[in-house]
């Protein structure tokens, strides 16, 4: 994602006023979808906030999706997330959308559209009651502003980012930023299986345990993450190297593996490994130096390619 | 005089070397040569000091009748046999007659006629002369290149090429003749050359098929020449005289029947309903030949004639009945043109239309409408030329006409695409040449016969409608290729830049070649004259300058957008015309165009024009007499 | 009706300014310059109408502007703007004819294509005009694409063909497009005023009532198929029309 090309002034408010809004039904039992085209209708009259149904990603704002996702429209979901201009906000309606619901180990169930975009807003209930989906509207609408004034000072803040140790209360954030990050993974390499998508909270404060793990903030929000964990005596292996898609090429990958070395004074090797297609986590280690040293197949359509440096000197 | 002798002379001894000297490089040298001379030179005749504007033959009267005389019995000799020998009687039974008509005024009324002006150019013909002048040596040019091609790929047909140039060089020569003819006998010894010059042309591939379209357009053709011998016959019995100029000066009503035979003749030569077949059929030629005759030159010469009658028609019933005659092939030539798939064919259509177009102005006849019309065939006979080369570079380069393989063009040919949509705007879109016609025409009508706007209007709305679902196919990329224009002639590339540089250029100078010999001609003949204000000049000339800023967008890509796919319901695999399918398969999505056949279909509609225009020229003959 | 109140009135310059503020993405990297050259044509088309140029340039130089975006529409090179592209170009079909006897029936009373004389003139154009006036009106329902007669984009919720001729656009060309319609609605309703230019007073109340009325027949009629579209734009055309140019022109 690329950032946008935005203009105009802070004061107008322009996205609270004017709200267009993609719904799409992902294998969703319609109950959520009748609510929200209920909305619409003169009772709840949702027009009224200057919401418009409109069928065409490129010109809307707020992606409402119901449904648990499956197998099959998951892509579709990404493919019109992708034809979304930003600033876009993705809003789970419904308990399906949220979680899976019961439908959520289903063999062709993804369980949420979490687990495949990036979610914003979550709309509990089934089915969501209209004034329910229009107040998650709002709250996605009032994110649009945020977001778009956001991204608009990323430029001044970024050199108040700052990069240490994060504890086991960053979980949660680190949790939602690696399943965003892999989502992206995901689609390359057509593979929704990736154990990071798969991690629950419960095994990423786990490994909080036995790892070290390194946290980039800007604007108090945590915008990238790696660990580390020694193997043996002198090597130690960084891994899960994450950075939000719209934080990329600023260098932040970089000094995050930066930071996480030099957390292992003793180690006198360093390794890692990423997808052979992963372009945007190997550049960070290639530019410190890591050699490629092999690769091979874990699945299908996905290499692991394994890269790995010594310390200059030892 | 001398001059506009030898435009005429110089063409003709260049066909008969291109006959003699067969080789390529002999050839090639010929054709430049003769060329640039033509080209210079029916430019350059616009200075009196190189040429007598109007002046008497120098050789004896008597010779010179029974030259035109011999030679013409030797065409329709000619004709008469190639009839017999083709099993064609009625061709024979044509050229016998326009030859009997002939033998007959010179025999009754020969001794009665005093011609006094053989040749002459006034500014009309000099405008005529020009346009020919420069379009036909550069579709000459790009024959060279065309032809090579042609052969390369066609190996099934006989390689008659010093026939084709010797005939485009001959052809060249007769239309100067017709340009610079005073003297109607001559007139049509120049116009039948044209026919005789087409119908071999039409049938140069010596396909079944092509003889019989070739024959079609003798037929039709003769058929004109035929009113033609007719009208000088009335006239030499009534009028004595054969003088194109005594003709326009006479007493209007005795000038009306000759004046309605005569433009019978330009209706049947410029393929107006019901004799549009002729022209559709011509197509089977080779593109020069298709771009040379049947668009830019020799249709020309028919309504070049009608529009010399402009003031012998102005405010009679005739005139009234030939500019509908003129008004309904518009209208339904253009409808018909949005059913067609064939690049060529919308082409014929739309050059019948368009000619159907100037008919209306000069049945109109007011000096608005001879203004306009004149303007029109400036500017038609420079974008149609373009056009139909480009297609013909396009057919040579894929095998195919068909618009809808002309998807994308615009990544995989781009300098032709781009030519080609130059063509496409000169043809209709504002500030270009057609529009500024187009205009004049609307004012010339609402001045004299409010009524015919209907045609106009409606015709210019349906051509909006197939000219730019055209451009757009072109434009239009769902898969990229990559640009491949290789295998075009140096010369076939040339050719096509200079006449879109012509097609630019004339919007920003028209004013100027208006202001010096339209204007001055029209005043001649009215003591009046319309033009566009200056103020509307300056209008145009500046959107036809921000109009050419646009191709500057071409170098100045978009960096900082991001690029997704094409809406397909969220289905897209991979790319913007794959999507997911049912039953789990990849599809292709395709654009076509939109035809409507059923509702512009041509058998319908040709059939209906024909009806009805068949009908008006039997009002026309009726009311003249 | 059934006590909505649906959006604000100025809700579609809320509607432009966020779009403004919207990422540009495109599916070919020069669709959005037809989209610019379309935008800068209708300026020049609204300035040469409100300067009391040449009512046939004018119209000349709208149909150019229509042009760029339905070439724009091709270049997107996507189903659905191909639909509306070849649907907007019908639709120009439809409604040239009778904007043009518009302009003839105007010139034939006021003997003048000029704008500034044609508000001159002391007749009461409309008077004379009526058949054209009405024909012009029930052409307004395609210019400013309302319905029955808006076949090639979806304005609101109709989805039938997604966006059709706007469905590749997004962000700043979207908006640009939009008020582009603005300025096409504007010297539009300027030539239903000059029906009535005799009297200012009038002619604002004119075009008002025929906005309004516009807007009333979008809201009660669904869209209607393309052949009834073209059939009913040039029946208007040539009954109302050139009915009236008939009588006018024999009646002089």
């Amino acid at each position: 994602m690329t950032r946008s090309t935005v203009s105009g002034g802070e004061g107008m408010q322009a996205f609270k006023k004017s709200p267009w809004v993609l719904h799409y039904d992902a294998s969703s039992c319609n109950g959520c979808d009748i609510e929200v085209v209920a909305s619409l209708t003169p009772l709840y009259d949702v027009e009224r906030l200057g919401v418009v149904n409109t069928g065409n990603p490129k010109h809307a704002d707020i992606f409402l999706v119901t449904g648990s996702v499956n197998a099959q429209n998951l892509k579709v979901l990404r493919t019109l997330y992708e034809q979304m201009p930003e600033p876009r906000v993705v809003a789970a309606v419904g308990i399906c959308a949220t979680s899976g619901c019961v439908f959520r180990e289903c063999y062709n169930v993804m369980g949420g559209v979490d687990t495949v975009l990036p979610v914003d807003v979550y709309i509990p209930g089934c089915a969501a009651r209209p004034e329910s989906i229009i107040d998650g509207i709002l709250q996605a609408v009032e994110l649009l502003e945020k977001k778009r004034a956001y991204m608009k000072s990323m430029h001044g803040r970024m050199k108040d980012m700052a990069i240490g140790r994060a504890t086991a209360l960053d979980a949660p954030e680190i949790l939602a930023l690696q399943k965003i990050v892999y989502q992206n993974e995901a689609e390359m390499y057509d593979d929704w299986s990736l154990a990071p998508l798969k991690q629950t909270l419960q095994d990423m404060r786990k490994d909080f345990e036995t790892r070290v793990f390194i946290k980039a903030v800007v604007g108090g929000k945590i915008i990238g993450s790696v660990r580390g964990y020694m193997v043996g005596e002198t090597t130690a292996h960084i891994s899960r190297l994450i950075v939000h898609p719209y934080f990329w090429k600023q260098g932040i990958g970089t000094r995050l593996v930066q930071e996480a070395e030099s957390n292992f004074p003793r180690a006198a090797r360093f390794e890692t490994f990423t997808g052979q297609k992963s372009r945007h986590t190997m550049e960070p280690y290639q530019r410190l130096g890591y050699m490629p040293v092999r690769q091979e197949k874990v699945s299908e359509h996905r290499d692991r390619v394994y890269f790995a440096r010594n310390r200059e000197g030892a | 005089m001398t001059a506009l002798a030898l435009l005429i002379a110089f063409p003709m001894a260049i066909a008969i070397l291109l006959l003699v000297f067969r080789s390529q490089s002999a050839r090639s040298v010929l054709v430049l040569v003769a060329a640039v001379v033509i080209a210079a030179g029916s430019v350059s005749i616009v200075f009196p000091q190189l040429a007598f504007m109007s002046a008497a033959f120098e050789l004896p009267r008597e010779y010179v009748d029974w030259t035109v005389l011999g030679l013409e019995l030797a065409l329709a000799g000619f004709i008469f046999f190639l009839g017999i020998r083709h099993v064609r009687h009625f061709v024979s039974l044509l050229a016998l007659l326009q030859a009997g008509l002939a033998v007959a005024t010179e025999v009754l009324f020969g001794g009665r006629i005093e011609i006094a002006t053989f040749i002459a150019a006034d500014k009309f013909s000099l405008v005529m002369a020009g346009i020919v002048g420069i379009v036909g040596s550069l579709i000459a040019v790009y024959s060279l290149g065309y032809m090579k091609a042609y052969h390369e790929h066609h190996r099934e047909y006989r390689d008659r090429r010093p026939l084709f140039f010797f005939l485009q060089f001959l052809f060249l020569s007769a239309m100067f003749g017709v340009f610079f003819s005073n003297s109607l006998p001559l007139l049509l010894l120049f116009w039948e050359v044209t026919t005789l010059c087409s119908f071999l042309l039409i049938g140069y591939n010596g396909s079944a098929e092509s003889r019989d379209k070739a024959f079609l357009a003798l037929t039709l053709n003769l058929l004109g020449g035929l009113a033609f011998a007719g009208a000088i016959l009335y006239l030499s019995a009534t009028a004595g005289t054969v003088e194109l100029d005594k003709l326009i000066a006479m007493e209007k009503g005795a000038a009306l029947i000759p004046a309605a035979f005569l433009a019978f003749a330009g209706m049947t030569k410029s393929a107006q309903m019901p004799f549009s077949s002729w022209l559709l059929g011509a197509m089977v030629a080779p593109t020069p030949v298709s771009a040379l005759l049947h668009s830019s030159t020799m249709v020309k010469a028919g309504v070049y004639m009608v529009l010399r009658l402009a003031p012998v028609l102005r405010g009679t019933v005739t005139g009234t009945v030939v500019a509908l005659i003129g008004g309904i092939t518009f209208l339904i030539a253009s409808l018909i043109a949005i059913s067609q798939s064939d690049a060529k064919r919308v082409l014929a259509w739309s050059t019948i239309a368009n000619l159907g177009l100037i008919v209306l102005c000069g049945g109109i006849g007011t000096y608005e409408a001879l203004w306009a019309g004149i303007l029109l065939i400036l500017f038609h006979a420079v974008t149609k030329a373009l056009l139909f080369l480009c297609v013909g570079t396009f057919e040579q380069k894929t095998n195919t006409r068909d618009i809808e393989n002309m998807s994308g063009l615009i990544t995989a040919m781009p300098k032709l695409s781009i030519m080609i949509q130059i063509g496409i705007a000169g043809m209709f879109l504002a500030p270009f040449g057609m529009l500024v016609s187009k205009w004049a025409v609307l004012r010339a009508l609402v001045d004299a016969n409010p009524l015919l706007v209907v045609f106009v209007v409606f015709g210019s709305s349906a051509t909006l409608f197939f000219w730019v679902k055209w451009m757009g196919k072109l434009l239009e990329v769902t898969k990229v290729r990559p640009a491949d224009e290789t295998g075009i002639a140096r010369r076939q590339w040339a050719a096509l830049g200079a006449l879109s540089v012509l097609s630019v250029g004339l919007v920003g100078f028209y004013p100027l070649i208006s202001a010096g010999f339209i204007e001055p001609y029209v005043r001649s003949i009215y003591g009046m004259v319309s033009t566009i204000s200056q103020g509307n000049l300056v209008i145009m000339s500046i959107m036809l300058g921000m109009v050419a800023l646009f191709p500057i967008t071409f170098f100045v890509y978009q960096r900082k957008v991001r690029v997704v796919d094409a809406y397909l319901g969220g289905a897209n695999v991979d790319s913007s015309i794959l999507f997911q399918g049912a039953a789990g398969q990849v599809k292709s999505m395709e654009l076509r165009n939109y035809y409507f056949q059923r509702l512009f279909g041509e058998q319908r509609l040709s059939l209906f024009g024909a009806i009805a225009c068949a009908a008006l020229i039997f009002v026309m003959f009726g009311v003249s007499l | 009706m059934q006590s909505r109140r649906g959006p604000p009135l100025l809700q579609p310059f809320y509607d432009v300014a966020k779009l403004f503020r919207k990422e540009t993405i495109v599916v070919r990297r020069s669709q959005n310059f037809y989209v610019y050259f379309f935008f800068v044509f209708i300026v020049f088309t609204a300035v040469l109408f409100f300067t009391g140029g040449d009512l046939l340039l004018t119209i000349f130089a709208l149909t150019l502007a229509s042009i760029f975006l339905v070439l724009g529409a091709y270049k997107a090179s996507s189903p659905y703007s191909f639909i509306g592209a070849e649907r907007e170009l019908i639709l120009m079909m439809a409604y040239e004819p009778m904007v043009l006897l518009a302009a003839v029936g105007m010139y034939l009373v006021t003997r003048s294509f000029i704008v500034l004389d044609i508000a001159r003139s002391p007749r009461l154009l409309v008077l004379t005009l009526p058949g054209l006036f009405v024909g012009f009106v029930v052409i307004l329902v395609f210019k400013l694409r309302k319905s029955p007669f808006d076949l090639s984009a979806s304005h609101h919720a109709h989805q039938e063909i997604v966006r059709g001729i706007t469905t590749e656009f997004s962000g700043r060309t979207l908006a640009l497009i939009e008020i582009a319609h603005w300025y096409e609605t504007t010297v539009v309703l300027g030539m239903v005023a000059l029906f009535f230019a005799a009297l200012p007073w009038l002619a604002a109340v004119a075009a008002g009532v025929v906005f309004f009325l516009v807007i009333l027949v979008d809201n009660v009629f669904a869209r209607v198929k393309w052949q009834l579209a073209l059939a009913a734009a040039w029946i208007t055309a040539a009954a109302l029309g050139v009915g009236n140019i008939l009588v006018v022109f024999f009646l002089r």
